[in-house]
C-alpha cells in the first residue's frame, strides 16, 4: 500500500516541480502590477500583431500537416514500396534536429543571397526568409511528425478488414477512406492535431532565425515574449506567456469536449 | 455455373498458396472449402472475391470474366472471421452500407434493413453499436450487411472460427436454414470437417495449394480419393498395414479367415460410442470404434486377446457424386 502512495507522490511531485510551480509563477508574475497592466501589455499593436501572426502559423501549418500526416501514415502502413522504411524514419527528423539548426538550414535553401532557391523565389517576387512564408515553413517543419506518429499505430491496430469489407460492399477507395478509415482513426488524428497546434503555438528556435525579428512585422507571440523580456518589460513578457498558455489549454479542452465518452480513457 | 475458377495460381514470396487450382461451383449451391491452415482455402476465397489477385488463371462469376475486376465491381458478399464490423456505425448503418454507397432511396434502404435484421434475428438491435453485441450477433450483422446488396455469390471466411463451441453449432444450423431461404450461391471456408459435413452440399478439400478431392460429404467419407482426404474427413485406424475407418473393423472372439490377433489395452466408454484401443501381433497400436450394446454383447475386458476383421465398405457403389 505504501509503495502505491509513494508512486503517486513521485509522479505528482515531479510534475509539480517541473511544470506546475513554474507555470503558476508565470501567472503570478503576469498579474503583479494588476490585471489592467497585464491587459494593456498584451493589447498593444505589437502584441496584437504577434498573436495574429502566431495564429496564422497555426492556421496554415496545422491543416497542411494534418493532411500530409494522414496521407503519410497511410503510405507507411498500408503500402509496400521501396523507401517505406526511409520515409518512416525521415518523418522523425524534426524531433531529432534542433529547431535552431532547422532555421539555419532554411537560410541555406531559401536565403536571398546565398540560398539554394532563394534567388529564384526572389525573381518571382516572393520573399521567403525574413517574412511570413519562411516562418510558416519553419513552423510546418518542426510540427510535422505529430499527426503521422499518432495515426500510424491506430491504422495498424484497426487493420485492413473493415476497408476490405467496404470494398466488397461496393465502396471505392475515396468512399472507403471517408466513410470507414477516417472515422476509425479520428481520435488519433484529433490528438495529433492538438499536439501539432501546441507545437506550432510554442515554436521559437527555427522561427527566430528565419523571421529577422522585426517587431510588429515578423514577430510571433514567442518572439514577442523574448523581446519584452530582454527589454526588462516583465509584465509584458509574462502576460503574453499567459495568453500562449491559455491558447494551448483551449486546444486541449476543445479536444476533450468533442471527444465522446466511449473514446476516453 | 455460378463460379468458375480456372487454373489459378498464387504465390506469396516463396510460399505457394494456390497451385493450378480449378473449381466449379453450381448456381445456388452451398460449398465448403475444407483443409488444414495454410492449405490455400482462404486465399482461394479471397481470389474469388477480388481481395487477392492471382498470379495466373481466371475467375468467372455468373458467366462473366471477373479476373481483372476490383472487389467493388464483383457483386460478392464477403463475411470475415473477425466480423470486420464498422465500429463507428450502428447495426442499421452497417447493414445499410452497401445500399448507401449505391445511393438507393432512403425508404428502400430502411425497408431492406428492416427485412434483413428480421432475417438474421437482430430486429430490435438496429440502433446498437457493434461493441454492444455478442460475437454471434456481430457475425449475423456482418452476414446481413453482405446480403443487403443482393450479391451473386456469398463468400464466408471461417465465419464461425472466432465463436465458442455452442454458438458455433447454433450458427451452423442457422446458416443451413438461411441458405434454404435465400438460395444465394454460398462458399465458406472451414478447417473443421464436422462443420463442412454438417452444412455443405459439396466439399472441396484443399491441401498445400492443391485440390485433393471434390464431392458430397458422403462421397468424401466413403470414397476418399487418397490418404490425405481419408485422414482429414474422418477418423482412421490402421489394420494390416492400411487405413480403415475404425467402425469398419469387426471384433471377433474366434479367429477366422483374414483376421488379425490383437490384445485389448483399454476400453473407453464415451456414452453410445465405445472406443477399444488394442495392440496388434506386430506391436502396432490401433483402435476400433463400436457401440455400447455391441461391446456388452462381446463382454470385452482389458488385457483380453481378440481377433480383428476389416469390413469392406469401399467396394459398395455409392450415391451419385454431387456435380461440381
Amino acid at each position: 500500500m505504501r509503495s502505491k502512495y509513494a508512486l503517486r507522490f513521485l509522479a505528482l511531485g515531479y510534475l509539480a516541480l517541473l511544470l506546475g510551480i513554474p507555470v503558476a509563477l508565470v501567472f503570478v508574475n503576469a498579474f503583479q502590477d494588476g490585471v489592467g497592466a497585464a491587459w494593456a501589455a498584451v493589447t498593444t499593436p505589437e502584441a496584437q500583431h504577434a498573436f495574429y501572426l502566431t495564429l496564422v502559423m497555426v492556421a496554415v501549418a496545422v491543416p497542411l500537416n494534418t493532411i500530409f500526416g494522414v496521407l503519410c501514415a497511410l503510405a507507411v502502413v498500408r503500402q509496400r514500396f521501396r523507401g517505406r522504411a526511409l520515409l518512416n524514419a525521415l518523418v522523425d527528423l524534426p524531433f531529432a534536429v534542433s529547431p535552431v539548426v532547422v532555421g539555419l538550414a532554411m537560410l541555406l535553401v531559401y536565403g536571398r543571397r546565398d540560398g539554394w532557391v532563394g534567388d529564384w523565389f526572389a525573381d518571382q517576387g516572393i520573399q521567403i526568409i525574413f517574412s511570413t512564408p519562411g516562418m510558416i515553413l519553419a513552423t510546418m517543419f518542426v510540427s510535422l511528425p505529430f499527426v503521422v506518429r499518432e495515426v500510424i499505430p491506430v491504422l495498424r491496430e484497426i487493420g485492413t478488414e473493415q476497408e476490405q469489407a467496404a470494398a466488397t460492399l461496393g465502396a471505392g477507395s475515396l468512399q472507403t477512406f471517408f466513410r470507414v478509415t477516417l472515422p476509425a482513426i479520428r481520435w488519433g488524428v484529433a490528438y495529433g492535431v492538438v499536439l501539432t497546434t501546441a507545437r506550432a503555438l510554442g515554436e521559437f528556435g527555427a522561427v527566430s532565425i528565419v523571421s529577422g525579428k522585426l517587431s510588429g512585422q515578423t514577430e510571433t507571440a514567442t518572439l514577442f515574449v523574448e523581446n519584452r523580456f530582454q527589454r526588462f518589460d516583465e509584465t509584458g513578457a509574462y502576460a503574453a506567456s499567459v495568453v500562449l498558455a491559455l491558447l494551448a489549454l483551449v486546444t486541449l479542452l476543445a479536444m476533450n469536449l468533442i471527444k465522446p465518452k466511449e473514446a476516453q480513457g | 455455373m455460378s463460379i468458375v475458377v480456372d487454373s489459378v495460381s498464387k504465390r506469396f514470396g516463396e510460399f505457394v498458396a494456390l497451385d493450378d487450382v480449378s473449381l466449379e461451383v453450381r448456381d445456388g449451391s452451398l460449398t465448403a472449402l475444407l483443409g488444414p491452415s495454410g492449405g490455400g482455402k482462404s486465399t482461394l476465397l479471397r481470389v474469388i472475391a477480388g481481395l487477392e489477385t492471382p498470379d495466373s488463371g481466371r475467375v468467372d462469376i455468373a458467366g462473366e470474366d471477373a479476373t481483372e475486376k476490383p472487389p467493388q465491381r464483383r457483386n460478392v458478399g464477403f463475411v470475415f472471421q473477425h466480423y470486420a464490423a464498422f465500429k463507428h456505425m450502428t447495426v442499421a448503418k452497417n447493414v445499410a452500407f452497401g445500399l448507401t454507397i449505391r445511393k438507393r432511396p432512403k425508404e428502400e434502404i430502411e425497408a431492406r434493413v428492416d427485412e434483413l435484421l428480421k432475417l438474421v434475428h437482430l430486429d430490435g438491435f438496429a440502433h446498437r453499436y457493434p461493441s454492444q453485441l455478442s460475437g454471434g450477433q456481430r457475425q449475423r450483422m456482418a452476414l446481413a450487411r453482405a446480403l443487403a446488396v443482393q450479391p451473386r455469390v456469398l463468400l464466408l471466411d471461417e465465419p464461425f472460427g472466432a465463436l465458442d463451441a455452442t454458438v458455433r453449432k447454433e450458427l451452423r444450423a442457422w446458416l443451413r436454414r438461411l441458405h434454404d431461404e435465400v438460395h444465394v450461391t454460398t462458399v465458406f471456408v472451414t478447417h473443421d470437417q464436422e462443420e463442412a459435413m454438417e452444412v455443405a452440399e459439396q466439399i472441396v478439400v484443399l491441401n498445400e495449394g492443391r485440390i485433393e478431392q471434390v464431392g458430397s460429404p458422403k462421397a468424401l467419407y466413403e470414397q476418399p480419393a487418397n490418404d490425405f482426404v481419408m485422414g482429414f474427413v474422418g477418423p482412421v485406424s490402421e489394420l494390416s498395414g492400411r487405413w480403415i475407418r475404425p467402425h469398419d473393423v469387426e471384433i471377433l472372439r474366434e479367429p477366422t479367415d483374414g483376421t488379425e490377433e490383437a490384445m485389448i489395452d483399454r476400453i473407453v466408454h464415451l456414452g453410445f460410442e465405445v472406443r477399444v484401443e488394442l495392440t496388434l501381433g506386430d506391436g502396432e497400436k490401433t483402435w476400433v470404434q463400436t457401440t455400447k450394446g455391441h461391446a456388452q454383447e462381446l463382454e470385452l475386458t482389458d488385457g483380453e486377446i481378440v481377433w480383428l476383421r476389416p469390413n469392406e465398405p469401399a467396394d459398395q457403389p455409392s450415391d451419385e457424386p454431387v456435380p461440381a
